[in-house]
């Protein structure tokens, strides 16, 4: 029942750039959601998502906490979105290669045998069934809409 | 998605409770019986036949009659949910990272 999602790519820009992309609030929020990031262990954010009326989402606000930042090659920050969605972590590893950086990414914590999968069903505003929902309504939003 | 969101949510819920969760594994193994089940656990028959009744609204499991006994079986395909919502946050990170790569490619043409 546990699951981790791991993409791997190679950005052809070195890796100091992508990582300002990924550590600069405002740049963060061009390819993320508006947030209040700051590279700094401890440090808690949230991203919010906007509402997108049309796709039936009304908006989600994400809350997180730096865990590790290594400038340039590590970053990691929990993810609670509610539901399930409870303490997960999003993982950036940045590797200079010849070609540019090449980008681990990570989204674990998924492991529905953790005992906060009990506590976010029993005690959550809603039920994961809606979180499905808000999550498809916010994908579909987005690869529709664009920026 | 719309046309099922009990059965969902009680799926979720079902996988939810630890007790569930063993049950679920031990009827991955093999189709057992309420006393089979029961005989694993220390809580009363009542509280898991309680629990049993929550499997079966979700579909996760059903029942099958055995002569004077009833066996429950294990259904996989009620998880199906479960892996398409993660499959959904699949979908969401390929989206953004998809936009990181735009962004930067942009910027350096800047």
């Amino acid at each position: 029942m546990s699951k981790t999602i791991r993409k791997e790519l190679v950005i052809p820009q070195p890796r100091e750039q992508v990582w300002r992309a990924i550590t600069d609030s405002a740049t963060l929020a061009e390819w993320m959601f508006p947030n209040d990031f700051e590279p700094r262990v401890g440090h808690h954010f949230t991203f919010r998502v906007p509402a997108k009326p049309e796709a039936g989402f009304d908006g989600l606000v994400v809350g997180c906490e730096v865990l590790e930042c290594e400038p340039p090659s590590r970053l990691v920050f929990s993810w609670s979105a509610g539901g399930p969605v409870v303490d997960t972590r999003v993982s950036f590893r940045l590797e200079s290669v010849s070609e540019g950086t090449r980008l681990y990414f990570e989204h674990s914590g998924f492991d529905l045998s953790h005992p906060w999968a009990e506590q976010a069903v029993q005690g959550a505003d809603y039920g994961w069934a809606g979180m499905l929902g808000k999550l498809t309504a916010m994908v579909a939003g987005l690869a529709g809409g664009g920026k | 998605m719309l046309a099922t969101p009990n059965r969902e949510s009680d799926v979720f819920t079902a996988i939810s409770h630890p007790a569930r969760r063993r049950m679920l594994d031990l009827l991955a193994v093999a189709d057992c019986s309420v006393n089979a089940i029961a005989g694993q656990f220390k809580m009363s028959r009542p509280a898991v036949s309680q629990h049993l009744r929550v499997l079966l609204n979700s579909g996760l499991v059903t029942e099958q009659r055995h002569g004077r006994e009833r066996r429950y079986h294990f259904v996989p395909e009620g998880l199906g949910s479960v892996r398409e919502w993660i499959a959904q946050y699949e979908r969401f990170w390929d989206e953004r990272l998809q936009r990181l790569q735009k962004l930067l490619s942009k910027k350096s043409k800047e």
